[in-house]
């Protein structure tokens, strides 16, 4: 079937535990911890009105 | 083999064909279920709520006692009982180990409820409909309701909050 | 082959039985790794019945403050000390023995090691003498005792060196034999490390900053920050097990029957989607929560579009057709099942290798994927289907799996014979059976709304009451005999492995051999047709049951309230 002694460029990646490390890490990182930690920053105050309505200043 | 390393031109071998169709099968029951939550957003009627607000102890505290001063209609075992108009943004405390107040509700109304907590993290959890959220302190989760059952409900406090955790049960009460 | 020739032959023992060179020192640390895991595991057994006994309000057996102090034990020594040591002794035996190559830094194992004991013995003291019950999430601002978060941040670390030997002794062996792959049992370990380091990552990131807040230094820990940190420890720890158990799943497929993945590139995709994808359902215990949006909420419960269940759904395929196509190359050819009523059930690992991947499939995956989706979760969340699905995923996937491969391990790594071998293979029947049971019982009296991690549902002392369904007393009795069931099989098992490594007989060689070691079989270069008939068939009740199951859950919750 192969002729050549290449390796294909899929094994390598599959061969490489320490780019999957990185891959593996920085998915978690970016996807859950950084982008949740932003949105819990980003939470807004509760809107003026409600707080009117209800404590009348 | 699981101990040896595997033979020469393992990456190029054929898949069979019963683990291709099954591999093409799984995939898209995945993609599917990924999917299905989107659309369960779009067009059902159960979902977590976007909102959420930011807030302290002290300020939540002092908007549940100005929405229970407004609203009051009676007291029952202590905790004040309160009817808030359909529609209304109504406010419930949580606290290490009560719920306050008792809300009397009208059946196929909105209401926008406020949750929050003064102490530590307490879980709400609507019986016998058995619907659950978590409660924080410093956030005001903002879930609208709608009943859509009369009777008497009530709010088991489900995250442990501390030694009294399993006293801590407050009452929803839905008017026809 | 290649050999290890750096670090000195002196280190090295050939085993008789596998003809592997194993790294004495390494395997010292293994054992020790070893006899922690069972340690824990026989804590949290001991914690369990307790536990068992007072939910089950019949006995109530414990009182307030002693249930929710044996809670938080059971929790961390079943979840956190059992599993994670296992896994250490696993990540430093494989790491060596079955690459043939040394341990990189034996101190440091040690070091790890030691730290990694010393910080379960704090938290154990910690919890037992009462300054901790704040259970295993300790959710501040929940407060323990620093010696609790110290204890927390010294097993984590300690873990950390050990994972980090791990990752080196990989790169001798990757120096010493160029252009190799691994061999699959010891990638799907690969995989687990690379889990672990997240998980112990953000342990330290979380428990380093609770610790100095616990000593008044820093003000104030934010509630949902927190969470949000505190999971990337609790669930990732979790998928750990996962990715550990299936290759164990591998491991025992080749040990009891021969079997091999029949497509290793295949399996080992499936491993990566792990890697890449698992950690993110972290997301899974916030689904229900403030401050994080349905949009984070969807993308990341759903391990960016159920890429990790779609790896489970490969191994799901991979490990019964290595089975089904080792057995039919013996001959067992008749009918589509002939292969698996032939196969060695007497061998306490194949039979305790079976029921762990039905329960964790049946059970621990279909309940995982339903509590684990955005609107079920309303349903599922914080009650007794929580545990449900947990016991069905660690008890009876991983456990079993643990418990099923210790009966190679006791004459492998330990060099002694299994004592009472004649009672083993009962064990992985009544262990799992009772966690069965268990897990389905839980699962069915939190459909009902009863909540986890909770005293007394009768609410005494409080200012209403409520009734459950009285059909729930049915389902706790038989919580109750499921629960027994699968104490008695760890007790039975745990006798088994201390009698054997501290008073058995020793080990002299393959004659002594009680648990038999298959024949590998030869594969097939190509396939023609298909290669495993029987397996496909079981797959495809399996995703019949699984999706009729979430769209029940479905169907429930859409009679609930309404609430957006």
């Amino acid at each position: 079937m192969s002729e050549e002694k290449k390796v294909p460029f899929l094994q390598l990646v599959f061969d490489d535990f320490i780019l999957l490390l990185f891959l593996g890490v920085a998915v978690y990182a970016v996807s859950y911890l950084i982008w949740g930690l932003i949105e819990i920053a980003w939470t807004p105050p509760i809107p003026e009105e409600i707080k009117q309505a209800l404590l009348g200043r | 083999m699981a101990l040896l390393p595997p033979k020469e031109g393992w990456f190029q071998k054929k898949v069979a064909k019963d683990e291709k169709i099954w591999m093409a099968l799984a995939f898209v029951v995945s993609v599917f279920l990924f999917f299905w939550m989107i659309i369960w957003h779009v067009y059902a009627k159960q979902n977590p709520s976007f909102v959420t607000y930011r807030t302290t102890p002290e300020e939540f505290y002092q908007l549940t006692q100005a929405f229970i001063e407004k609203y009051k209609v009676g007291e029952e075992n202590g905790i004040p009982v309160v009817k808030p108009p359909p529609g209304s943004d109504v406010f419930l405390l949580a606290r290490q180990f009560r719920w306050e107040p008792v809300l009397v509700l009208k059946k196929g109304e909105e209401y926008r409820f406020h949750i929050s907590s003064l102490d530590v993290l307490h879980g709400f959890s609507l019986q016998p409909v058995n619907m659950n959220f978590m409660v924080y302190p410093k956030y005001d989760y903002v879930l609208t309701f709608r009943p859509t059952s009369a009777g008497e409900f009530y709010i088991v406090c489900n995250e442990f909050c501390g030694i009294g955790h399993h006293m801590m049960i407050g009452k929803i009460i839905v008017e026809e | 082959m290649a050999v290890a020739t750096h670090g000195g032959e002196h280190f090295f023992r050939t085993c008789d039985v596998t003809g592997f060179k194993v790294d004495t020192r390494a395997e010292k640390i293994a054992k020790v790794n070893a006899v922690m895991a069972v340690v824990s595991f026989l804590i949290a057994v001991i914690a369990a019945l307790l536990l068992v006994l007072t939910r089950w309000q019949m006995i109530h057996l414990l009182p307030v403050d002693w249930y929710y102090r044996v809670l938080t034990l059971h929790g961390l020594d079943a979840l956190v000390f059992w599993i994670i040591f296992f896994e250490l002794a696993a990540l430093v035996f494989a790491s060596t023995a079955f690459l043939n190559t040394r341990m990189s830094s034996p101190f440091v194992g040690w070091v790890g090691t030691v730290l990694a004991i010393v910080g379960f013995l704090l938290v154990n003291y910690m919890i037992l003498t009462g300054n901790a019950d704040v259970l295993m999430t300790s959710y501040a601002p929940l407060k323990a005792h620093p010696g609790f978060y110290l204890g927390m941040i010294l097993f984590a670390v300690g873990a950390l060196l050990i994972v980090s030997t791990f990752f080196a002794n990989l790169m001798i062996w990757r120096r010493e034999n160029p252009g190799q792959s691994l061999p699959l049992f010891v990638y799907g370990l690969m995989a687990a490390a690379i889990i672990a380091v997240i998980t112990i990552v953000s342990g330290a990131i979380i428990y380093i900053p609770t610790f100095l807040w616990s000593l008044g230094i820093i003000k104030d820990i934010d509630p949902a920050v927190y969470k949000l940190v505190w999971w990337g420890l609790g669930h990732p720890s979790q998928q750990i097990n996962v990715s550990a158990h299936v290759a164990v799943w591998y491991l025992l497929a080749f040990l009891t029957v021969g079997g091999q993945s029949i497509n290793e590139k295949i399996s080992r995709f499936a491993f990566i989607l792990y890697i890449v994808a698992i950690n993110v359902a972290s997301a899974h215990h916030l689904l229900v929560d403030p401050a994080v949006s349905p949009v984070w909420k969807v993308w990341n419960t759903s391990y960016v579009m159920y890429l990790a269940v779609f790896a489970s759904m490969i191994h799901a395929f991979a490990v019964p057709s290595a089975i089904e196509v080792a057995q039919r190359k013996r001959g067992y050819t008749k009918g589509l099942f002939e292969w698996l009523k032939r196969a060695p059930w007497g061998n306490p690992a194949f039979s305790g290798l079976m029921l762990s991947m039905i329960i964790f499939g049946f059970i621990g995956g279909i309940t995982g994927v339903v509590n684990g989706m955005e609107q079920t979760n309303i349903i599922a969340h914080n009650t007794l289907s929580v545990p449900g699905h947990f016991k069905g995923a660690v008890v009876g996937g991983t456990t079993l799996a643990f418990m099923s491969v210790t009966y190679y391990l006791i004459p492998l790594l330990f060099r002694k014979k299994i004592a009472f071998y004649g009672l083993a293979k009962y064990v992985p029947w009544i262990f799992g059976i009772g966690v069965a049971i268990l897990a389905v019982s839980f699962y069915i009296l939190g459909a009902f709304g009863i909540p986890r991690r909770h005293w007394d549902i009768t609410f005494s002392g409080g200012p209403f009451t409520f009734t459950y369904n009285p059909v729930t007393d049915f389902f706790w009795a038989l919580f109750a005999i499921g629960g027994v069931l699968a104490v008695i099989g760890a007790l039975l098992w745990i006798i088994q492995v201390v009698v054997s490594v501290f008073f058995g007989q020793p080990f002299r060689g393959p004659q002594d051999l009680q648990i038999p070691i298959a024949e590998p079989v030869e594969m097939d270069e190509e396939h023609k047709g298909f290669a495993a008939p029987g397996t496909f068939v079981l797959v495809l009740i399996f995703i019949v049951a699984f999706v009729i199951f979430v769209a029940l859950n479905y169907g429930w919750l859409s009679v609930m309230w309404e609430v957006r």
